[in-house]
């Protein structure tokens, strides 16, 4: 073939390339399943009505930020058991990705709870939490595969004078590293939220 | 492509026939950087007597009578040199052997002469420079060549960084194709096997106008060898090992041509790599192993007029990025850069698991050229397919196994151009360039994609003008392009967003060079490009990998995030000027090269830090991209002295401030000033074996001008009292300060065996000999963990 057929060849076939770039169909929107948005706290204690704290954050890794709802006004010298409940709105009511919770408790030997207050609210445990040294007291209520403490579920008595603080919650997500000494500093974090607490 | 060089030679001298033979003839063969060409062959008397250059160039014939000898000078990758020698007493003569391949052609105006690109500034790594960085990176070999670095992110990736700037504003030309691929971030890495390439030139003024408004920076070249035009077998094979991450390389082709039909080559070529865990000094760099897997053919057909060159390649790598990276809040990130060894350091191990990246990328050239007397028409088609995907941790071990982000990218371009000379001194270049190309989400990543979708258009014309008038050669361009994108995307609510925008806009170069002597050129260029902002750019939202941080776009609404109008966002288009001198000295012993520059950057496009934002997760800090003026004003030098036939001590150095001029403050990721010393010994070839050593001592200084700290721990503690002192304190910033200065020692040995139609080479290198641990300003990784540590290389490289 003669150099000059076969570059207009190529012209023509290159040309033919660039037009046959029709317009495609819209991009379908992904499922996005990862993000907490609602995040609730239940106190229930073992007499009179249930305490519910929330957390939202209704975009994700969007601009906007989260909403604490609170303080979370506890009774003195009462047993409660706070039960944590984590779902994405992102996803449909339907979907099994809304329901967060579940997720976590599935994937319980990867994911850790670790908790923190102030002034020594509470007669037990006592101290101030986990956060700031694994060891300390915390009194979870459910345990993961390899029987190490997870957190959806924990109960607490608080003291019997009043008393204002804050309450920390954090969520560690530490896949191949849990064990019975990690800290709250080790993995990352799917869940940090600080509410005020007042025990009257 | 045959054109041959006669470098006419004019010395006095008389025949003095029935003299005894006893006249030696001897002399160097060198690149165009002045590096010795070690291996090249120098025939003599119609291929009566044949010499091979030995390791410092260097040829001699001895016992010559006088008369008239045809000499021919010749070298893979590089364009061959034929002369006639007049011999009447010993004579010396040094030649310097010019790159050849098509994509180099095609940046000269005229290959006909014997400058390459005659007025621009350039560099370049070639023969055995190039041979010794073998199994490396792309952009880890360009460290090698003074105002060159990189930025990196881990031990595997290598973004190089031209005169302080990187990414979309440093062209790329894999084998005449701009590369294409998910370029805007630090940690994408050109999809480019190395090992194609038998020389790669980095050309630091803007001389790329052919190619492109857009390479603000400047242009990297890599170019193949020129395929065999003769019958016959080829090839090479290279086996590479290394301690520090248990690496293997091989790496090898195949080539050859045809009895029945002259002027037809092929070469068949492969490269397999594969990597574990990087060692720092102290610990194990855990998650840092690649692997690679490339391979690419070639075919050509020559005629002294015509050709046709058809090039497919595929690249396909995955790599791992330090596990202990993964950070997402600001507390996350407090804890890794408090920490060392870093989070989840674990024994050595060659699994690569989260986080990676997984990268394949095609390219298919055809390339045709027609000559016809005074004219020389181009045409060139190119297809990239770009795949890159990045697998994070995620919610659930489902998650994890998918990509948290995944694009296509695929281009195609058209090239076309016409060259004519009106006369030896006057020559001009027109052509059109057009480029398309799609990008679109993979499917099924459960993210809001980082990029939206687009289709991107591009047209542009240009004219290249050169002439030359005695000692001056002067180059004048002018370039105009189109370019449209039409974007569909997610905004951060998942809703569908539509966008289209036009650009246009011109750009021109003028350069000049002057002899000065016989020993000595000034060069001279002056270039405004421009560039676009990129879609990372204009559409980013939310974190992507190892960024702890969410990054949002110019065209993100600071108050509702909602996608703005380009025209009504205020986001302009970057402009760079740049003003390059070069000074260059070539002696018989000596050659030193210098060049100062001053790029100044509008509407220079940067992620400046704005604030933090408080998600359920924890706190993270937000980057907003900006605008501002920049500049870029820096010295590169380059001296190679030979002390004598054995030793050659070479210096080199960069020097670079840069300042964000608007703000009246430092800019981040800017490389240090650094330097390199290194000396070599080549042995005296005994019989068909030589060696040499080497030692070279790099100190890289602490980048004194980089911004102010502001620590993942302060922005945390600010926030409990509701101070958010990202806002509080303006300007850029940095979580962590630079690390301090520091010397690497490396060590090299190397032997070769030249036997009837093959060589040997081996080759034993120490990097960081003493084990230093350091941390590198530009390695992204230098938050969390120190650099590598220690490593030896042994290389086995066979050529038949």
């Amino acid at each position: 073939m003669k150099p000059l057929r076969l570059i207009c060849l190529m012209l023509v076939a290159g040309s033919l390339l660039f037009l046959s770039s029709c317009k495609k169909d819209d991009p379908q929107p992904e499922n996005i399943p990862e993000a907490i948005t609602t995040a609730t706290f239940t106190f229930t204690p073992t007499t009179g009505a249930p305490v519910i704290v929330t957390a939202i954050d209704s975009d994700g890794d969007g601009p906007k930020d989260r909403v604490l709802s609170g303080p979370i006004n506890l009774v003195k010298n009462m047993p409660y058991t706070l039960t944590i409940t984590l779902i994405n709105e992102l996803a449909k009511p339907t979907d099994p990705e809304f329901n967060v919770t579940e997720e976590v408790e599935e994937e319980g030997d990867e994911h850790m709870f670790f908790f923190a207050w102030t002034n020594n609210a509470f007669f037990n445990p006592t101290g101030n939490g986990n956060v700031d040294n694994r060891s300390d007291a915390v009194n979870y209520g459910d345990k993961d595969a390899n029987n190490l403490p997870l957190g959806l579920q924990t109960t607490w008595t608080t003291i019997d004078i009043s008393s204002s603080g804050t309450f920390t919650v954090k969520l560690k997500h530490q896949p191949g590293l849990k064990s019975a000494t990690t800290t709250s500093s080790d993995g990352e974090s799917d869940l940090d939220v600080t509410f005020n607490l007042n025990v009257n | 492509m045959k054109h041959i060089i006669i470098i006419l030679l004019f010395f006095k001298c008389t025949s003095l026939w029935g003299q005894p033979c006893e006249y030696t003839f001897s002399g160097r063969v060198m690149d165009e950087r002045g590096e010795p060409l070690a291996g090249a062959t120098v025939s003599f008397g119609k291929g009566q007597r044949g010499e091979i250059a030995d390791e410092n160039g260097f040829f001699q014939f001895n016992k010559l009578c006088s008369g008239k000898y045809q000499i021919e000078v010749r070298f893979v990758g590089f364009k061959k040199i034929s002369s006639s020698v007049k011999i009447s007493a010993n004579k010396v003569w040094n030649v310097t052997l010019q790159s050849d391949s098509t994509a180099l052609n095609e940046v000269v105006i005229s290959e006909k002469h014997i400058d390459l690109a005659a007025t621009s500034t350039y560099s370049s790594i070639s023969g055995k420079a190039l041979e010794e960085t073998l199994g490396k990176s792309l952009g880890e070999s360009l460290r090698e060549i003074p105002g060159v670095n990189t930025i990196q992110t881990g031990p595997a990736i290598f973004k190089p960084v031209i005169h302080g700037v990187h990414s979309q504003r440093v062209l790329i030309l894999n084998n005449g194709i701009r590369q294409e691929g998910q370029n805007w971030g630090a940690e994408h890495a050109p999809e480019v096997d190395q090992f194609i390439a038998s020389n790669i030139i980095v050309i630091k003024d803007a001389a790329a106008i052919k190619y492109g408004a857009d390479a603000l920076g400047g242009v990297v070249l890599v170019n193949p060898a020129k395929l065999p035009t003769e019958a016959g077998l080829g090839g090479q094979i290279h086996v590479i090992g290394a301690t520090n991450n248990g690496s293997g390389v091989l790496s090898g082709y195949l080539e050859g041509g045809l009895k029945k039909l002259p002027g037809f080559g092929w070469r068949a070529q492969g490269t397999i790599k594969k990597a574990g865990d990087s060692r720092a000094a102290n610990y194990v760099l855990s998650n840092t192993g690649f692997e690679e897997q490339n391979f690419s053919i070639a075919t050509a057909y020559h005629t002294e007029k015509k050709g046709i060159d058809i090039f497919y390649s595929h690249f396909n790598t995955s790599i791992g990025i330090l596990r202990g990276t993964a950070v997402a809040t600001a507390e996350d990130l407090a804890n890794a850069l408090e920490r060392e060894p870093p989070q989840y350091t674990t024994a050595f191990t060659y699994e690569i698991k989260q986080p990676r990246q997984s990268v394949q990328h095609d390219l298919l050239k055809v390339n045709a050229h027609l000559a016809e007397g005074k004219n020389e028409f181009r045409l060139q088609y190119g297809f990239q397919n770009n795949r890159r995907r990045e697998f994070d941790f995620r919610l659930g071990a489902a998650l994890s196994d998918i990509p948290a982000l995944g694009f296509q990218l695929q281009t195609h371009t058209l090239d076309a151009d016409w060259e004519l000379s009106h006369s030896a001194k006057f020559q001009s270049c027109w052509g059109v360039n057009i480029l398309y190309q799609s990008n679109s989400k993979i499917d099924g990543t459960q993210t809001i994609p980082f990029i939206p979708n687009f289709e991107h258009y591009t047209a542009g014309v240009f004219a290249v003008e050169k002439l030359t008038l005695n000692d001056w050669v002067v180059e004048l361009g002018l370039r105009y392009d189109f370019k449209k994108y039409d974007v569909i995307g997610f905004n951060f609510q998942n809703r569908l967003y539509r966008s289209n925008i036009d650009f246009q806009n011109f750009s021109g170069t003028f350069s000049a060079k002057r002899k000065i002597r016989n020993s000595a050129s000034l060069t001279t260029s002056l270039s405004n490009a421009w560039r676009p902002p990129n879609m990372a750019e204009l559409y980013s939202l939310g974190t992507h990998q190892s960024a702890a941080a969410i990054e949002y776009g110019l065209l993100l609404d600071e108050k509702t995030s909602e996608v703005k109008e380009y025209a009504a966002s205020g986001a302009k288009v970057e402009k760079a000027f740049k003003w390059v001198v070069g000074y260059k000295i070539e002696k018989q012993k000596f050659t030193t090269e210098l060049t100062g520059y001053i790029n100044y950057i509008f509407d220079f496009i940067y992620l400046r830090p704005r604030g933090v934002t408080e998600g359920l997760r924890g706190i993270f800090p937000y980057f907003r991209y900006t605008q501002t003026d920049a500049s870029f004003v820096g010295l590169d030098l380059f001296s190679v002295y030979q002390l004598n036939r054995q030793l050659v001590l070479t210096g080199k150095a960069s020097l670079l401030r840069a300042t964000d001029e608007t703000q009246n403050d430092y800019l981040i990721f800017i490389p240090s000033n650094r330097a390199d010393v290194g000396l070599r010994y080549h042995s005296k070839p005994i019989k068909k074996f030589s060696w040499n050593a080497e030692t070279k001592i790099r100190w890289v200084g602490m980048q004194n001008r980089a911004p102010q700290v502001i620590t993942p721990r302060e922005i945390i503690e600010a926030q409990k009292q509701g101070i958010d002192i990202i806002a509080q304190r303006p300007g850029n910033f940095d979580f962590a300060a630079a690390p301090n200065n520091y010397f690497l020692l490396s060590l090299g040995l190397g032997a070769t065996w030249k036997l009837e139609k093959s060589k040997w080479d081996i080759r034993l290198s120490c990097d960081n000999l003493t084990n230093e641990a350091y941390r590198e300003y530009t390695n992204r990784l230098r938050y969390f963990a120190d650099d590598v540590g220690r490593n030896i290389t042994l290389g086995i490289h066979f050529s038949f």
